[in-house]
């Protein structure tokens, strides 16, 4: 079965992110050899004084297939995971979507989308969550970190919001490289530029300081722009470009 | 560079596009700590932008330290 994982406000200023905790978390999943786990992406909220976020305010999520009969037993360990490693004044929550059983997708894309806009509260977000059979849990603290897992896992769901956690891994000595061998050696699906243009395999891109994929149409996309040198047609983006995303 | 806020919190007042600024303020602050690979936003690393002490607000970032 394919599921989604989406965690929100694990973190305090000295512990580590909640995007390593959602890595922890899929990498329990392999250890298991319960299913496996694709990309964590990144997806940012609403910037609100009305918002007790630590430093961000960003969800984190994962798709994964998972064999159906542990299926119960991860969302337990998941839980307990998250209530042990949570960070001192944090307020966990965690989202698990089992795809094949969700009702109203409209519903909960919608109020993924409105977590990035309006300030929402723990009780719209069991609301749609019972609505759309999403399991939601909070795991310490006043759980409002259940407000932005259920959007972490909207937004996931949408195909259309969030960069991929970590830098792509790329070997390109001379900074240069062809968009196939970046989706070759990277795994990342697409290669376009900001403006929608399709790069095509044999054009060379220029390697900046940032080689960071986004979700787009459902697939991890690299965006580069247009290259001022002659060397290579384009570049990848900047992480001030990127932090749109 | 900074003004105080009513609930008395160091808000950076040049808002979120002052990267120079923030690189200058970062180079002398003794609390600079980069914060996560995914959160960092400017490409000069050692930037208010990208350090695990600031919080963002609409208009700009509280200085936690």
């Amino acid at each position: 079965m394919r599921i989604l994982v989406s965690i929100d406000d694990t973190d305090n200023l000295e512990s580590r992110g909640t995007g390593e905790i959602a890595s922890l978390l899929a990498k329990l999943l392999e250890e298991q050899e319960w299913g496996k786990a694709q990309v964590i992406t990144r997806h940012q909220l609403l910037v609100h004084p009305d918002i007790p976020y630590t430093s961000h305010n960003s969800a984190m999520c994962f798709a994964a297939e998972i064999k159906e009969q542990h299926f119960e037993e991860y969302l337990q360990i998941a839980r307990q995971f998250l209530a042990k490693e949570s960070a001192p004044g944090s307020d966990p929550g965690l989202c698990v979507v089992d795809l094949e059983r969700l009702k109203n997708e409209v519903e909960l894309k919608e109020f993924a989308f409105k977590a990035k806009k309006i300030v929402l509260n723990k009780e719209e977000a069991y609301e749609v969550a019972a609505k759309t059979g999403a399991y939601l849990s909070e795991h310490g603290g006043e759980g409002i970190g259940v407000i932005g897992a259920l959007a972490g896992a909207g937004l996931r769901l949408s195909g259309n919001d969030g960069r991929l956690r970590g830098k792509l891994k790329v070997n390109a000595p001379t900074r240069l490289i062809t968009s196939g061998e970046i989706k070759q050696q990277s795994g990342v699906e697409v290669v376009h530029s900001t403006e929608g243009q399709m790069i095509e395999d044999d054009e060379l891109i220029y390697l900046g300081e940032t080689i960071k994929a986004v979700m787009l149409d459902g697939r991890t996309t690299l965006l580069v722009f247009p290259n001022q040198t002659e060397d290579a047609k384009w570049q990848t983006c900047t992480k001030n470009y990127l932090k749109q995303f | 560079m900074w003004k105080i806020n009513d609930k008395g919190e160091k808000v950076f007042s040049l808002g979120k596009e002052a990267w120079q600024e923030a690189v200058a303020v970062a180079s002398v602050c003794t609390y600079f700590s980069l914060d996560d690979d995914d959160e960092l936003v400017s490409e000069e690393e050692r930037s208010c932008y990208n350090c695990r002490y600031r919080r963002w607000i609409p208009e700009s970032f509280v200085c936690l330290k």
